[in-house]
């Protein structure tokens, strides 16, 4: 069991470093690089940079409504 | 009540300082325009980062374990006897 826990803590990890420099090189060090070096093709184009964080935090916040107001549903049917 | 006014001062402030960075213009302007968001993604990726690394590190303690079965045996035994009902696997 603890084998389990430990390579999804390893996978989490892994996953939040790899998301925090593939952003902080897209947002911070790609402005700097010309437009053509080979290293562009790796990274999408610099609206993505802005759209798909937001599109994930709206995402994050309609799924937070809907379980809160799924779970007040359930409690408020189990009382009447 | 005293909390939320202390987050909501150092969320005023914070933006205060990010207008500022944006009308004097030390840094240039795209940049300015995109660090609040480069910054919750930070945040956001560091708050994984730390149950990731405290997920491999929890500690299971495999003696305490085994001695807390046989104490839930001794229990369930002692208990049967006295008449209590205590099955359910």
């Amino acid at each position: 069991m603890e084998v389990a826990d430990r390579a999804i803590g390893l996978l989490l990890s892994v996953i939040s470093l790899s998301i925090f420099t593939y952003y902080t090189f897209w947002v911070i060090i790609l402005p700097f690089v010309d437009s053509e070096h080979f290293v562009h093709k790796y990274f999408l184009p610099q609206e993505y940079a802005i759209l798909i964080p937001v599109y994930a935090g709206v995402v994050l916040i309609c799924f937070l409504s809907v379980f809160i107001g799924y779970v007040m549903l359930k409690s408020k049917k189990k009382k009447a | 009540m005293k909390h939320i006014i202390k987050i909501m001062a150092l969320l005023v402030a914070l933006s205060a300082f990010w207008i500022s960075l944006l009308q004097t213009s030390v840094l240039p302007e795209s940049y300015t325009w995109l660090l609040p968001l480069y910054f919750i993604v930070s945040l956001g990726s560091y708050g994984l980062l730390m149950v990731g690394v405290g997920l491999m590190r929890f500690p299971t303690c495999p003696q305490e374990a085994i001695l807390l079965q046989e104490d839930i045996v001794e229990a369930k035994g002692f208990l049967n006897g006295k008449g209590v009902d205590v099955g359910s696997d």
